[in-house]
């Protein structure tokens, strides 16, 4: 049941065919863990905190830096220096004390994620390196967690949704097998703040949309964003039946 | 045979398959993903995959980034 503040507070989703008390209820006992808390993990998390998703778990084991500033707009200057998971908590809980977070302020083992996915309903990858990719996405799909990832650099972002409560799904190591670190992160080649915003919003709406029981736009799917001419282009992912990740389930 | 890469239309003088495209056109494996025609085709793929006449490529790489 809902209060009467949070009817009041979620009033603009209640008028919603697509969401309703139901559909809000749904997003208030729902779990989900946002692994990086950096360009995608903020717009994220403030959008998913401020919808009311119940419970939120946000792991990170960086401190902030000025240089993030320019795009992680959880945090604010008097922030640096301190654990993005930690100020990240205390913004989300300022926004809405309705809901629950908890933050895990460490570098996670794949023991201690597959411990975190037994208590979560959905992932979303916001982290900014390929090895922690590749074991979410490993973690996601021995647990069953559906996934949804996101990336950015430069002006370009990639968005995918892999629902891996069903045996068929392809998963990202069907689409990117290689583990070796990629040259490219926003650390050597630089990102425009609205690009990583933009994924990371979308990762966002995909999750309310995933609660609520509304179709993905991107399941099993890549999208590509240009943040030059604002094109996206849409790419679907077949699961590879070699793949040594999700071929043997 | 006419194929079209990443928007630009390129010629080629015999059949390929994706992994012999990508080192005609001097595009790294790692780190690449291809789709031909709207659909990704799996790296374990890419030895046997055919280029048709007509075919659109897109070739892009991973991003981690975040």
């Amino acid at each position: 049941m809902l209060s009467d503040t949070e009817l009041l507070r979620y009033s603009r989703h209640l008028l919603l065919e697509e969401v309703g008390e139901v559909g809000q209820q749904k997003l208030k006992n729902a779990n989900v863990l946002i692994i990086g808390m950096g360009g995608l993990g903020a717009p994220a998390s403030l959008y998913l905190a401020a919808a009311g998703i119940g419970h939120l778990v946000l792991n990170d084991f960086d401190d902030i830096e000025v240089s993030n500033l320019q795009r992680q707009i959880t945090f604010q200057q008097t922030d640096i220096g301190q654990s993005k998971v930690d100020a990240s908590k205390q913004r989300l809980q300022q926004l809405n004390p309705e809901i629950k977070v908890r933050s895990i302020n460490k570098q996670m083992s794949a023991l201690q994620l597959g411990m975190e996915l037994t208590m979560a309903d959905l992932v979303l990858d916001c982290t900014d390196n390929m090895a922690s990719r590749q074991m979410i996405n490993k973690a996601c799909v021995e647990a069953k967690v559906p996934l949804i990832v996101g990336a950015a650099i430069r002006l370009e972002g990639q968005l995918m949704f892999f629902d891996h409560r069903q045996s068929e799904s392809p998963c990202y190591h069907c689409l990117f097998p290689d583990s070796e670190e990629q040259t490219l992160n926003c650390s050597n080649s630089g990102i425009i703040g609205p690009v990583v915003g933009t994924v990371g919003t979308l990762q966002a709406l995909e999750a309310i949309k995933y609660f609520v029981g509304l179709p993905s736009g991107i399941k099993n799917k890549l999208k590509l964003f240009d943040g030059k001419s604002l094109d996206w282009q849409t790419f679907a992912i077949n699961k590879d039946p070699l793949c040594n990740v999700c071929g043997q389930h | 045979m006419k194929i079209q890469v990443n928007e630009q239309s390129v010629e080629l003088t015999q059949t390929v398959n994706i992994e012999q495209l990508l080192v005609h056109l001097d595009k790294p494996l790692i780190g690449s993903a291809v789709a031909v025609n709207q659909a990704i085709v799996s790296r374990s793929q890419w030895s046997e995959f055919m280029i048709n006449e007509g075919d659109t490529i897109s070739l892009f790489q991973a991003i981690a980034g975040g």
